[in-house]
């Protein structure tokens, strides 16, 4: 019992850290801009194949790999897509900055359409296998079974979470994009350089996403074109959970929604008696992302906006 | 035809924005309501008109309670309203714009306006009638077909007046009409208004155009931080000491801070250097 | 004021060319049809339903300002429904134009019920509420496989016939769709121009101030969202009777974003635009067959290109039937 317990925990938390390295994507780019980025699922999926090309063209076959090299084709994966990130803000958003609400949103449509088919097109639209960046190492902890996968992927998502905490809290470049997010005009009328603050979100978050990615095909072993449309929805279900904008209300948000779908999943069989199975958990996450909207849109750690004080104009 | 407030307060956590606030508004009078700025004004608009809620006490109109209706609800019962920042409907047209007005009344009918086209033809030359009576007091009958957002900033201050006349309301609340009005806008705002005066409505402007207001109103509230500080006639307005008192404090205090100034200045060795 | 003879012009009337060019070419198109192979036919047929699905759509985004981006789950309830009341599935075989009157009531039922908690939210987060409505639908069709039959779909349903008339050929459907099209487009189109289309664009406009005015914006919304739920469902059962078969494949996010996109690409508040967007969308992939897999990735560049470059759409918002009929009786 208590081992089964330790093995869905370190399950919750594995994949908690994954939905937060894109929740926070999401969080960060509706912090400064407002918007919905729907092709962030679609970083995520870019950053596996991006790894996987560097796997493919500079190391052949993972078993020979050192640490070194493959923490070397992490990272250059991971920045090669957060440019990509900051390439379509230039040319699919900047341009829609002052255009209605609605635009951009519609634009990241088109981008997440065009990245999905546009990978189908070079690799093909058939899941592909994906070598593990972590030894295939069981450990036993009290009776549960703990892979070093798991391990491998909590460490590298703490580290790049705690790297981005420094970066948005300790640095100049964090007090620029949090003064934007504030509110962009009187950061303008500051002098503050907005288009850089954007650039900065748009490089950390697909950065991050990638980086999901790459945890996430490694934990299953394998990846596809369409990995990032359900796996984006949710995080961005955990980023509102936790409160959109709020880059601890994401994290939190993540945790909470993997222990929650870990719960169901192991629950929903037995409580519905077997009419109800696993297949349901994505019902289950998008649920509670409707329950969230519908009684506190503003999220656990997000400050709520009363009616009062919006004013609506048209989006269209 | 009386609107009512009593005892009315409104708080945003422990910030009390209007405090106990009593009065009375009568029909076929304009009431001006005055005051620095935070004094609590807009809000008592956006509170009658259902845009805020009302954290204490209530408002009536004749017996009927408005406070905690919702504010389709509260525009139904007769009371219109134009704001401080325009808002009008940009990517329709300025017909348009008046025409939308009646879908409280007309709305129940819609299926017969689908189905039977010369009901709906008639019905529309009935709504465009009324509505291009009331472009031509406003002299926007030029403008019928233009898009609301296309026209210049007084025509669609003019607009939104139209618009909130559409429906013949009990109420008409005015949110700073004159902002960013220009001499003669303002002229011609000042002649329109006096005219739309009437024995069935009850006018309420807030404004901080002082001329429009003394030579418009005929009763002035006047607030300051929240509270209703004086009410009356515009003569007795300019007469009160309690009135100037909150615009331009005493000449007392002008005193002391200039007294203080000195002193200060001597401290530091300043030198005073007087004006010629 | 002396400004009226030059404000009058504002909306600009343009010359009747146009709108006769257009009327001749489609009335060509629509009698050259029938002659086709049984291809393009159904190629046809495949505009046609789109157009549908467009205009039900559209009533939501372009009207009343909503981005709804779980569509498809309306069209699956039409489908689904004549799936399950015309086969062997329950054993139920009941007669088209009563599964469609069914459809559109259930179809309206779902609209209401989803948008009652739905419609309170607005832009952004409707837009993803709705997805994850549309794909909590698709999930449920997808694994209650003793209703549904699960991922393999319903296969072999009844042909379909109004009074005694069978409907099995391309041929018919076209003219059913064809039918179907133009009562569907001149309804919708005289809501919206009756005073719930004009409260849609206040609430589009300004949602607080169109309240302001005494619309009860959460019924005329909760009216445009059922009128598109019903005429998604219809056309869902439209499309499951032509195919004689529905799987959950057709029903997927995917197909909610081609329609946005259609709507976004032809102008966003036309019929006539979503006409030509979907013309577009349907017709290009055939001219493109070679390049099949392209197709997908062409149309999503352009949606960005034309987001940004004609924010409008093709068709321009004021170039609607409205014109159209003007420019050709001359008035």
């Amino acid at each position: 019992m208590l081992g089964t317990i330790i093995q869905q925990t370190v399950n919750a938390l594995t994949i908690g850290s994954i939905y937060a390295l894109i929740a926070l994507g999401y969080t960060m780019v509706y912090g400064v801009l407002r918007m919905i980025n729907f092709a962030h699922g679609e970083m995520f999926m870019l950053g596996a194949y991006a790894a996987f090309l560097g796997l493919s063209i500079f190391i052949g076959d993972i078993g020979g790999a050192g640490a070194f090299a493959l923490t070397a084709i992490f990272f250059g994966a991971v920045i090669a897509v957060g440019l990509v990130g900051v390439g379509i803000e230039r040319i699919a958003y900047k341009p829609l900055r002052n255009s209605t609400r609605l635009a951009p949103m519609l634009s990241s449509l088109g981008v997440s359409l065009s990245l999905v088919t546009g990978i189908q097109i070079l690799a093909g639209p058939q899941p592909v296998g994906f070598p593990s960046f972590f030894p295939a190492t069981r450990l036993d902890v009290l009776g549960g079974t703990v892979t070093l996968v798991q391990i491998g992927i909590l460490i590298a998502a703490f580290v790049l979470m705690f790297g981005l905490y420094m970066l948005v809290n300790r640095s100049r470049a964090g007090i620029i994009v949090r003064a934007v997010s504030e509110s962009r005009p009187t950061a303008q009328l500051l002098g503050i350089n907005v288009n850089l603050a954007i650039s900065l979100v748009f490089f950390s978050g697909p950065l991050l996403g990638a980086a999901g990615g790459i945890l996430y095909a490694s934990y299953y072993g394998i990846m596809s074109p369409s990995m990032g449309a359900v796996i984006g929805l949710k995080a961005f279900t955990a980023a509102i959970l936790g409160g959109i904008g709020s880059i601890p209300g994401a994290m939190l948000g993540s945790f909470i929604l993997a222990f929650v779908e870990v719960a169901g999943t192991a629950l929903l069989p037995i409580v519905s008696g077997g009419i109800l199975g696993t297949e349901y958990r994505d019902v289950l996450s998008f649920t509670i992302l409707i329950l969230v909207l519908l009684v506190r849109p503003a999220g656990i750690l997000g400050t709520p906006v009363s009616e009062e004080s919006m004013v609506y104009k048209r989006e269209f | 035809m009386t609107l009512v407030f009593d005892n009315l307060r409104k708080q945003y956590g422990n910030n009390v924005a209007i405090d106990a606030v009593s009065t009375r508004f009568e029909p076929g009078l304009i009431h001006g309501i005055i005051g620095p700025n935070g004094a609590g004004k807009s809000t008592l608009i956006n509170m009658t008109a259902g845009s805020y809620t009302v954290s204490a006490g209530s408002i009536s109109l004749d017996d009927r309670k408005l406070s905690g209706l919702k504010k389709y609800q509260i525009a139904n019962a007769g009371i219109a309203r134009t704001y401080q920042n325009i808002r009008l409907f940009d990517q329709m047209t300025v017909l348009e714009n008046l025409e939308v007005c009646f879908y409280p009344q007309e709305v129940g009918q819609t299926w017969k306006e689908v189905i039977w086209p010369p009901f709906a033809k008639k019905r529309e030359a009935r709504r465009q009638d009324a509505c291009m009576e009331l472009l031509s007091f406003f002299n926007l009958q030029g403008y019928a077909h233009a898009y609301a957002g296309s026209l210049p900033y007084g025509r669609q201050r003019m607009l939104e007046i139209a618009r909130a006349l559409v429906t013949n309301p009990k109420v008409l609340l005015l949110d700073e009409p004159a902002a960013g009005l220009n001499h003669h806008e303002t002229a011609e705002l000042t002649a329109k208004l006096s005219e739309l005066k009437s024995q069935n409505r009850v006018m309420i402007i807030v404004e901080h155009d002082m001329d429009l207001v003394m030579a418009l109103c005929d009763r002035i509230v006047v607030m300051h931080h929240g509270k209703l500080l004086f009410q009356g006639t515009p003569g007795e307005v300019q007469a009160s000491s309690d009135v100037q008192l909150a615009y331009l404090g005493t000449a007392n205090d002008i005193d002391d801070i200039k007294a203080a100034a000195q002193d200060r200045r001597a401290q530091l060795g300043i030198r005073t250097r007087q004006r010629s | 004021m002396s400004s009226t003879d030059t404000t009058m012009q504002s909306i600009p009337r343009t010359g009747r060319l146009v709108p006769i060019v257009v009327f001749i070419v489609a009335i060509a198109l629509i009698a050259l049809t029938p002659f086709l192979g049984n291809y393009y036919i159904r190629v046809v047929n495949g505009l046609l339903i789109y157009i549908l699905l467009g205009i039900g759509l559209n009533i939501v985004i372009g009207y009343a300002g909503l981005l709804d981006l779980g569509f498809v789950a309306f069209y699956a309830v039409g489908a689904y429904t004549y799936g399950l009341l015309a086969s062997a599935q329950l054993g139920i075989h009941l007669p088209f134009l009563l599964i469609v009157l069914i459809a559109a009531l259930l179809g309206m039922l779902v609209g209401i019920l989803l948008g009652v908690p739905v419609l309170k939210l607005r832009g952004d987060y409707l837009a993803i509420v709705t997805l994850g409505f549309g794909e909590i639908i698709r999930i449920l069709v997808n694994n209650v496989d003793w209703l549904t039959g699960g991922p393999k779909g319903i296969a072999r349903l009844d042909k379909a016939s109004i009074f005694g008339i069978e409907i099995a050929r391309p041929v018919d459907f076209y003219w059913l769709l064809l039918v179907t099209v133009f009562i569907v487009a001149t309804i919708v189109w005289r809501m919206e121009k009756s005073i719930l289309g004009k409260a849609w664009a206040a609430i589009r406009e300004d949602q607080d101030a169109a309240r302001g005015i005494g619309i009860n914006t959460t019924n005329a919304k909760l009216a445009a969202f059922a009128t598109s739920a019903t005429i998604g469902s219809i056309a869902g059962v439209i499309f499951a009777a032509s195919q004689r078969f529905v799987s959950p494949e057709s029903f997927s996010l995917q197909e909610s974003v081609l329609i946005v996109l259609m709507i976004v690409i032809g102008g966003i508040g036309n019929i006539l635009g979503i006409i030509a967007g979907a013309a577009i969308l349907i017709l290009l992939p055939e001219v493109l067959r070679e390049f099949a897999e392209w197709r997908i990735l062409f149309l999503g560049l352009l949606m960005i290109a034309l987001i940004i470059l004609r924010p409008a759409g093709i068709v321009p918002r004021s170039f609607g039937p409205e014109r159209l009929i003007r420019g050709l009786f001359g008035k």
